[in-house]
Order: structure tokens, then sequence, then C-alpha cells
């Protein structure tokens, strides 16, 4: 492990076996640090629920997955998952919408940048979280609050993200369009809307992580089901073994999703991503 | 037969004068090369013929009529950069301009309309020697090879005129000799008039029948707000051996 | 590699020792201690007692030091008690038996402070009676103690809550939720049902008082910590009966105590005083000693355990509600005798009654 002596830190690189290996190793730490932690304090409490052993991980994950619910006959983790996953797609997708459509169209129409632009960016600056009551007594209790309260957490920064990246297309794209006979329609449907859907999805991954903060938020505060639901009724319980699994599996989801997105923008938008790549 | 008249054009940005006493006409079928220092107003001049911006006072007419307040693809243009479209094919690229024209609404082709305008941009492509990277991306192509498809692609609407804006500026000589003559050979077969902003002189006397500076008169510290620049020389320049060339060729058939 | 592994059993235990610390409430004698406490009307004399020094005048006459932390979310100070982090907190009865006492931390009920009377209510919108809920979605903190008295409430029609809709709603946002159009029915407690009752169609239908002494606020401690410790037990009950002949006195300085308590948690005063009347202040030590050795205490927890193991509360492993052993001060025991985590103490406040502290 001794650093050769004419190896200075910031050139020396791993081998592709040994960066694996890095990359590993924190996520084996804490796995690690984990089963200590909860063997030390199970030896001192067996009841102990802040941190369970693995087997009683395991039983909740198969007591929440693939057993019904004793009460109502559920898979729970189940039905949470698509109550959930139906709000954030719900939400993701219209707060895409307007943000697409927004933000090119205050990219794009100068009348509509200086009627919107300003009272997006202080729109923006709201805390969602703190005008819920609003939202509440607008939108009712029930999915649409839900919803709105992820569409006004991600939306804003979407408009004003896709009305930053128009505004950066050169403006000798929009000139040639119009030599070759483009209306502002066509200028916005051929030549803006392509050129943008990339950078909706590079938006979209960004703003993902807040749109699941959002949905939680909305599940703990009124809910039937849902991941956040479970999650906030349980703590009132301490029921580390159930929560835990929980979040791992939003964590899951959360990967999985940013992994597809990625994977989506390469195999649809090539020409993106070579762009990138070169500037 | 395009002609193109200028008339006591003056340009100012605020207090700002940029070019004034700008007045002169061209003739049908001329290819006008526009020098001079950086700042002079070349490119805003190009930038009125566009349309893109509006002169402050005095006309351009073509063909006695007053240019549109719009860019229109009765003139054409290729940038020095961004002139084609990166989420498009070369071939898309150059068929774009026949989309927008017939696809209405959607400016989208499908069918045997498509099948047409695929084939009339195919020898849109040939023409400039792209045939073969018909289904690359511009950021698949070398830069010379970029404004040959901007070229094709400003072509297939036909413009009367057509800007180019230090089009070969970032181009290796060699590649430049060989786009320049191409250049050539499509003022010659389309017939129209071409203006063409550099900074080189050697390629606008080369390629051009006309040659136009601008400069400012007046250069002194406390002048340079107050006076624009206008023309400094204005002269003739003999086509370039390859137009004769293709002219003799024209004769003998 | 070598360097590597050694790396990795140091921070391996390193994380395990930080971890371990936080449960190092051992039984041994130790000389500090920390009360965690939340805002609610029958714990806010824990505040004002640490505020006027009263705490610290009963730590010192027994030579400990204690620490009284408010929380601002209640749960979480539960949850900080029974993974270790504290050695008593204020809660209820029912949260006593589910968090901690469930948890495998064997938890005494120091001193028994008040039982509910009015504060948690069920509220109907635009209906007068109780078997309007019927068929309703009913927006409360599930599995807190309003569940429980909606559950106490549907028992008395002869109904379950499978004849309701239940939909957990965040207290903080109870009283906007409560007027939209689609919430008809809430359980809550006070000071949010005061709010929603001034809203015009608010009808009160049930509330703690057709259930007294079910919803009991407690001050417990860790069973061995106490064992080894009675002093901490001894200031604890000290401190808060000398608070309550100040606070319940009709007198100027009862008036600004309460009025302290009521500024503290967000009213005033006369709020405070309203939230007072609908809360069974045990005012004596010798009133709680006698509610505490009751025979009611007994079949309240039946009642409440009965209500967590319906709901799997008491572990998804447990047959019967009998799993975790509950013990009362006559020495009897509710269910598993080998495995009583919780236990009713009458021994401290009975010494604060007869002036022995």
């Amino acid at each position: 492990m001794a650093l050769s002596r004419s190896g200075r830190l910031i050139n020396k690189h791993p081998g592709s076996a040994a960066g694996r290996l890095l990359a590993v190793l924190p996520f084996a730490l804490l796995l690690l640090a984990y089963a200590v932690g909860s063997d030390i304090r199970l030896s001192e409490n067996p009841n102990d629920k802040l941190l369970p052993s693995f087997s009683s991980l395991a039983d909740a994950v198969e007591r929440m997955a693939f057993e019904p619910d004793k009460r109502t006959g559920d898979y729970l983790l189940w039905v949470d998952t698509v109550a959930s996953l139906s709000r954030l797609g719900g939400g993701v997708l219209l707060a895409t919408l307007l943000g697409a459509g927004i933000g090119i169209t205050v990219g794009l129409i100068p009348y509509a940048r200086w009627t919107m632009s300003a009272f997006i960016a202080v729109f923006a600056m709201i805390p969602p979280l703190a005008v819920l009551p609003i939202l509440f007594i607008t939108f009712g209790l029930g999915e649409t609050s839900k919803v709105a309260l992820i569409v006004f957490g991600i939306a804003p920064f979407m408009m004003r993200d896709l009305a930053l990246r128009v505004s950066e297309l050169p403006s000798e794209q929009i000139v040639k369009a119009q030599t070759l006979g483009a209306s502002t329609w066509h200028i916005a449907w051929r030549i803006v809307l392509p050129q943008m859907m990339p950078r909706i999805i590079d938006a979209l991954r960004l703003s993902l992580g807040s749109a699941w903060l959002f949905l939680i938020a909305a599940e703990a505060i009124a809910a039937q089901s849902g991941l956040g639901y479970r999650i906030f009724l349980l703590r009132r319980y301490l029921a580390m073994d159930v929560i835990l699994p929980y979040v791992f599996w939003i964590t899951l989801l959360a990967v999985v999703f940013d992994f597809i997105l990625r994977r989506y923008q390469v195999w649809a938008y090539p020409w993106f991503v070579s762009e990138r790549a070169q500037s | 037969m395009t002609e193109i008249s200028v008339r006591n054009l003056w340009m100012e940005y605020g207090d700002q004068i940029v070019l004034e006493r700008i007045d002169f006409d061209v003739a049908p079928h001329s290819f006008v090369s526009l020098v001079g220092p950086s700042g002079c107003g070349k490119s805003t001049f190009l930038r009125l013929l566009l349309s893109q911006e509006q002169a402050t006072r005095g006309q351009i007419l073509i063909d006695g009529e007053e240019l549109p307040p719009n860019p229109e693809p009765d003139r054409g243009v290729v940038f020095q950069k961004y002139s084609v479209f990166p989420h498009l094919t070369a071939l898309e690229n150059v068929m774009l301009g026949l989309e927008l024209d017939r696809g209405g609404f959607t400016g989208r082709l499908y069918g045997r309309a498509k099948r047409r305008a695929r084939e009339e941009a195919m020898e849109y492509l040939g023409g400039v020697g792209l045939a073969a990277a018909a289904s690359k991306y511009p950021s698949a192509l070398s830069g010379g090879m970029q404004q040959r498809l901007a070229i094709a692609q400003a072509l297939i609407k036909k413009p009367r005129i057509l800007l180019l804006d230090e089009p070969f500026g970032a181009l290796d000589p060699g590649i430049r000799s060989e786009v320049h003559d191409l250049m050539l050979r499509l003022w010659w077969e389309n017939q129209m008039t071409v203006f063409m902003v550099t900074h080189d002189l050697r390629e606008a006397f080369y390629l051009g029948t006309r040659v136009i500076a601008f400069d400012r008169v007046r250069k002194r510290e406390e002048e340079l707000e107050r006076y624009g620049a206008t023309i400094a020389f204005d002269t003739p320049s003999d086509p370039a051996p390859f137009v004769t060339e293709l002219a003799a060729k024209d004769a003998a058939a | 590699m070598k360097l590597f592994s050694k790396t990795l059993v140091a921070l391996a235990t390193s994380m395990s020792l930080m971890v371990a610390g936080a449960s190092s409430v051992n039984a041994e004698e130790k000389k500090e201690f920390k009360l965690a406490w939340s805002i609610y009307v029958g714990w806010m004399p824990w505040g004002w007692a640490a505020d006027q020094g009263i705490v610290d005048k009963w730590a010192d006459k027994y030579d400990i030091e204690i620490e009284v932390v408010q929380f601002n979310d209640y749960i979480e100070s539960i949850n900080q008690y029974t993974a270790g982090a504290f050695d008593g907190v204020t809660a209820t009865n029912m949260d006593t038996l589910a968090i901690p006492s469930v948890g495998g931390v064997d938890t005494t009920a120091l001193i028994v402070g008040d039982f509910s009377n009015g504060n948690d209510a069920l509220i109907l919108k635009g209906a007068d009676s109780l078997d309007a809920v019927l068929g309703q979605n009913v927006n409360l903190v599930e599995l807190s103690v309003s569940h429980y008295l909606l559950a106490r409430a549907l028992e008395t029609l002869g109904k379950a809550e499978k004849d309701v809709a239940v939909v957990n709603t965040s207290d903080a946002d109870m009283i906007a939720a409560y007027q939209t159009d689609d919430v008809t029915a809430v359980v809550t407690w006070n000071p949010l049902v005061a709010e929603i009752l001034e809203i015009p169609g608010a009808n009160k239908v049930f509330d703690s008082s057709d259930i007294p002494g079910e919803i009991m606020d407690l001050t417990v401690v860790n069973t061995e910590t106490l064992a080894d410790n009675p002093a901490f037990g001894k200031a604890l009950a000290g401190a808060w009966y000398e608070t309550m002949s100040i606070m319940l006195s009709d007198t100027p300085e009862g008036a600004a105590a309460r009025a302290a308590m009521g500024e503290a948690s967000g009213t005033d005063l006369a709020g405070y005083d309203m939230q007072l009347a609908s809360t069974q202040m045990f005012a004596t030590a010798s009133d709680a000693v006698t509610f505490t050795t009751s025979e009611s205490v007994t079949s309240t927890m039946e009642s409440v355990r009965t209500f967590l193991f319906e709901r799997g509360l008491l572990g998804d492993g447990a047959s019967s509600p009998d799993i975790v052993g509950i013990a009362f001060p006559d020495g009897s025991v509710l269910g598993d005798e080998g495995n009583v985590k919780f236990r009713f103490n009458a021994d401290y406040m009975s010494m604060a009654a007869d002036g022995s502290l």
C-alpha cells in the first residue's frame, strides 16, 4: 500500500479490478458496521428495535412483501409501492409537461420571458412544504394534493432549467430555421423541443431526488397507503425492521430509475451524448 | 435575376453609430465579398440583409421591394458555426427545408411525400459530396463537411440570395480551397447572388466578383461613438479561373 | 492488504462502539441523568420546573444532576428513550407499552401525572350523533391515542374499525385538513380540538371523558436505572409535586406559572386553563397514588394491550396479548410474568405523599 517514490497521489489510478473493489468497499464497511453494532445492541437487549438483526430484517421483508396482511389481506409492500409510484409518476409527468411547455415558451418567446421569468424565479423560492395548508384547501386531502405537492416542488426548477437550456441554443440555429421556412411553432416543435428532450431527461434525473422527498412528505401528512405512509406510521413504533427494508427499497427504486433514464438518454439521443463529449 | 439596392443605410445602437451612409447597388448574380477590420459592422450589415435586425434609417431593396421584417427562405444563410442542427442527421438537416414547407402544421412528411423529399435531399447532399454521410449526425462530421452540409441545407430552398458569414474561417487550408471551388460551382449553377463576409483578403478576391470594404473614416478615440463605419472601397474583382472554366464549359455546351 | 484489513476492523469497531455508546444506559450507579419531555398540557410542568430551578434543587438534594431536554417531536422523544439516549421520558400509557416495553426496555411509570378527561375528541362535520361516523373517512394520527379513542367509541356502538375508513393524518396539518371538503370526521387532541370546535358545523360526539382514566400522561423511567439509582426517582417525584402544588394553587404564583406554561405551549393563561379543564391533573401525590393503585388501571391496560395486539404492535411473533407482562403496584401481573417490561410503581408517589422525600 505504500506510495511508490515517484507517484504523486493525484496521478495514481487504480486498476480496473482494484477500482471495482474500492467502489464496493464503503458499502461493505457500512454493512459490517451495521452487523457489529446490531450484534452488540441485541446482546444487551434481545428485543432492541433500533438495529434489528439481518434475520429479523429478512422476516420483515417476508411479512411485508410475500404474506398477506392479517387485517386487510393485502401484500403491503406492493400496495404501498404501487400507491407511491403512481403518485410519483403522476407528479413527475405533470411537472415535466409543465416544465417543458413553460420552460420552452419562456426560453423562446421574448414576451413570455418578460412576463414569466421573474415570476417563476420568485415562485421557485417558495418552500412548498410551508404552504401545504393552502395546497390542501385548494386540492383537497386526497391524491390530487400529493401530486400537486410534487409538481409544486419540482416544476419551477424544471421550468427555469429548460428556459435556460433553450436560451443557450445558438441564435444562429433559430435564424437558420427561419431561412428554411420555419414558423415560431415549427421552431418550437422541430428545432427546440427535440433538442430539449435529452436535457429534459437531465433535469428529470436531478429532480427525482426532490420528487421522492416531496412524495414521502405528502404521504406522511395524510394517506392510507404508500411507502412514506408506512415509514412514518411505523416510526411511531420504532419498527426499524420494516423501515430499513423500505428505505433500502426506495433507494433501490431511485437508483434503478436514474440508471434507466441515463441509459435511455444514451440510446435515444446519441447525438446529444457525442455533442456533450465534444464540448 | 435578383438586383439588390442599398439606400443610405444607417445602423445605430442607442448612441453608438455602427454603420452610416451605406449606399450601393448589386447587379444580378454577383458574388460580393465584404471585408474590413473587426468591429467595422460587416456582420451587422449581413444581419440587416437577413432581416435579423432592422436598420435605423435607410432601405434595402430586392428587385425594388423592401425587405420583409423576418428572415425568410428567399435569403439563405451559412454561419461560421451552428448552421446545422445537431439533433438531425445530415439527410434530415437537408430535408428539413422541404418538410417545413410541405409538412403543414407538424412540419413533417410521411409516406410517399417523405420519400420524394428524401430523394431530392440526397441530390443536394450528393452535390456537396456528402451522400455517404447521409445518416451521420453533425457531431460525427468534420468541420469542412459540416459547412458543406450547411450549404446544401440552405440551397435546397433555392434562395435568391445566399449570405455567408465567415463560412470557411474555421477550416484547414487544404479543405478550404476544396470548399471554395465547390462554392463557386454552386454559385454558378444556381444563378444566385452571394454576400460573403470574410476577414481573409485573398479569399475575398479569389471568390468575389466584387469586393466591398467597410471601415471607419474617423478613428480618433472621442469620435468612435458618433461616427460609424462606411464603405471604404468598392472594387470589381476578376472571376476565379475556375469560374472562367465553368463559363467556357457552359458556352461549349 | 494487511493495513487495509486492519483499518477495516478499526473502523467497524469504532462505529459499533459509537452505536453501542448510545445504549450505555447500563444498570449501574451514576450521577447524571437525562429526562426528555415534549410539549403537551400535562407535561408542560417539566419545562417550567427546569426553568425555575426546581429540578436542579431536588437533584442537588440527592447529589445528582438531571438534564431536562425538550423535544418538538413527541414520538422522537420516546424513540430516543427507547434507543437508550435518555433515562426517562414523558409518554402516554399506550405509547409506553407499545414502544419501549415492546422494544425490550423495561420501563417504570414513576409519576402518573394526569388522565385525559375530554382533551381527546372525535369531531364530526355537520352531524351531531356518534353513529353518523359509520361509513365515513376518519382522519387521525394512526396508532396514536386518537386511534384508540376511535376504537373505544366504535365499541360503544358495538361496531369495529372496519365500519369506518381511517386516514392517517399528521397532527400538524389536522386543522387545515379539517377545512377541506373531503374531510368529515377527525379524532385529535387539544389544543387542536378547541381550534376545530370553533369552526361552525363542528360537533364533538365522543371524547376521553367518556372513557375516563384510560389515556394517562406519565413520566416513565428505565426500570434498571431506577433500581440502581433510587435518587433519580426521588428527585423527579419531589420536583414534580412541588411544581404541582405551585401551579395548581389559586394564587398569583400559580397563575404566573400556568401563564408561563401556556406561553411555552403557544397559547396563554386562558388557553392553558381551558386545556387543564379537560385534563384530570393529580394535584397531590396521594390522589395519584389512589388512582394508580385502583383496579381501573388494570382494566385500562387490558383494553389498551388488546387494541395494540389487534394491530400487530405487540410484535409480529406475538400469539396473544400476554407476550409483554405489565406489573401493577399490588404485585399483580397482566400477561407473561417472566417478561414484565412495563411496571406501574406507586412507591415514589407515595413517598411524596408521605412527605418523606
